[in-house]
């Protein structure tokens, strides 16, 4: 009975303990991070390696998945004969959920396994003891420019995926499937809020740019020293990051309803 | 550059590194057990044992990575235990470790490697910057690799490289974490050279994790021998290759078998392969 108990609250404890650990290495990265800011050189670098080289991704899957939204939200509309609200509901439906979740999930997916697998091949390579033996913090060199990197570069992303999800159904609807185009912009630009729908995405994916990056920093810089080790590390970023997006997606939309 | 620490100029002839009642225990596992050594100024000092004996553990005590559950280590007069971070930055700044594995930053090629401490710590001229790490670069013999990669370094060049970044500060000590390691004998001799280089000519103090007692012997002025926790033999290499001490007949004549066993500790055999211990 004892081992039974024990082997099912281990997991829960192992759990436990691990976001107590990230909690307090997110205590350590946001003390490094103002010394972190003092090298704009390597945020800059951060910032085109998660951020710009993301873009075509983003781009893509943004396009598509605007262009399957208009073709679907095209044959429910049509039963109700409201094929006019496609521009907004293509709008709404990516500014407030599909835009901040699926650019996360791409993002955890590119840009958050690179970054544990980089920095945790530069903990398995003694890299990150060199720095700390030439007497520079590696949580500022380091770990600080990524996961500031990842925080500035979610929104932007997030804007862009949306951008190019409008124009996939746009391309569809109004090229291929004949709506008016005066409808679906005049429709889309009356009932999409800024601040309530754009805006509240961008929060979204403010908080999601901060836990995958948060994740995926922690992950890397903790992975054990092994091949094994930094595959594992990559392995939970994904699992972790996905669980996380999706559970405070669900959180933040019952917030900002 | 760093300054000098004052307090080294009213010890200018004590020992660089003070090792003190040193105990570390590691996974539940005693690695040292109150060990006592000294590393004197402006010498080449090896540190050998059997492997896993905690060799480079002695070399993360003396640079603060790695903190003892009792004892003390003091480098220059400072108890490196108790710097602040600050403190042991700056310490840093003035001793020099190779790794084992050269542990060249991977994204930068090997002029940046080696400027990468000037670039951190100082605000020197570019000019200045391109001056410095050229001439470390010339000394190592490496000039002529400064825009190549780490990726397309040899582990010979890589491990040079590694020293010239090491030594770019001009360090008061540099610590080497087994440097001859995979190396052919080429790059094993020009390695043999520029640490003995270094030390004569710069009069830097060097600290030894070999295992190649061959090249200790022509490199180092002292040995310190670690086993079981302790030191158990300390000497120049003459010394230690002549002793008597089962320590040092096994560990430098070879021997399999002796204080450090040739099988790992085990429960009987003929039990692990099935047979009844006794016969009636």
């Amino acid at each position: 009975m004892k081992q039974l108990a024990v082997r099912l609250f281990d997991p829960l404890l192992d759990g436990l303990a691990n976001i107590g650990r990230t909690g307090l290495f997110l205590l350590g990265l946001l003390t490094a991070l103002p010394r972190g800011l003092t090298y704009p050189r390597e945020l800059l670098r951060q910032l085109w390696f998660v951020g710009a080289k993301s873009l075509i991704i983003i781009m893509i899957s943004g396009l598509f998945v605007g262009m399957v939204l208009s073709l679907q939200l095209y044959y429910t509309l049509s039963i109700f004969g409201g094929t006019s609200a496609l521009g907004t509901v293509i709008a709404l439906s990516l500014y407030r959920e599909l835009g901040p979740v699926v650019t996360a999930l791409l993002f955890a997916g590119r840009a958050g396994t690179a970054i544990t697998a980089e920095v945790g091949l530069m903990r398995a390579t003694d890299q990150l003891s060199a720095m700390e033996m030439m007497a520079v913090d590696p949580m500022a060199f380091v770990a600080s420019p990524r996961f500031l990197a990842g925080v500035i570069a979610m929104p932007l992303l997030v804007a862009v995926f949306n951008l190019m999800g409008i124009f996939g159904g746009h391309l569809i609807g109004v090229t291929w499937l004949g709506i008016d185009n005066g409808t679906f912009w005049s429709n889309m630009t009356s009932n999409v809020g800024v601040w309530k729908d754009v805006i509240n995405g961008e929060w979204k994916a403010l908080v999601f740019g901060v836990f995958i990056s948060l994740i995926a920093v922690y992950q890397g810089y903790t992975a054990p020293p092994t091949s094994e080790g930094v595959a594992n590390a990559t392995t939970r970023t994904v699992v972790s990051s996905s669980i996380a997006i999706l559970a405070l997606d669900f959180v933040m939309t019952a917030f900002l309803m | 550059m760093p300054a000098p620490n004052p307090s080294s100029v009213d010890s200018a002839a004590a020992p660089l590194v003070r090792v003190r009642g040193l105990t570390t225990v590691l996974s539940g596992q005693k690695v040292f057990d109150a060990l006592d050594l000294d590393i004197e100024r402006g010498k080449i000092t090896a540190v050998m044992g059997p492997s896993g004996t905690g060799k480079t553990t002695l070399l993360k005590h003396i640079t603060g990575q790695m903190h003892a559950a009792a004892g003390t280590v003091l480098v220059d007069g400072q108890d490196v235990a108790r710097l602040p971070r600050e403190g042991l930055y700056t310490l840093r700044e003035r001793i020099g470790y190779l790794f084992q594995n050269s542990a060249l930053l991977s994204d930068y090629d090997v002029f940046e490697n080696v400027a990468f401490p000037l670039r951190q710590h100082t605000r020197l001229q570019e000019d200045l910057i391109r001056n410095v790490v050229l001439t470390k670069l010339q000394a190592v013999g490496l000039r002529g690799a400064a825009r190549l990669m780490p990726s397309e370094l040899s582990g010979g060049m890589a491990r040079r490289v590694a020293l010239a970044r090491a030594i770019v500060f001009d360090p008061m000590l540099i610590l080497y974490d087994e440097p001859f390691v995979g190396l052919d004998p080429i790059a094993l001799n020009q390695v043999l050279k520029l640490i003995r280089t270094l030390n004569r000519e710069l009069g830097i103090t060097s600290v030894l994790v070999a295992h190649e007692f061959a090249a200790v012997r022509e490199a180092a002025d002292h040995v310190h021998l670690i086993a079981n926790g302790k030191l158990v033999a300390s000497g120049t290499p003459g010394e230690l290759a002549k002793g008597d001490s089962p320590w040092t007949a096994q560990f430098f004549g070879g021997a399999l078998e002796g204080p450090v066993p040739f099988q790992y500790p085990a429960p009987p055999l003929a039990p692990a392969f099935g047979f009844s211990g006794a016969r009636s």
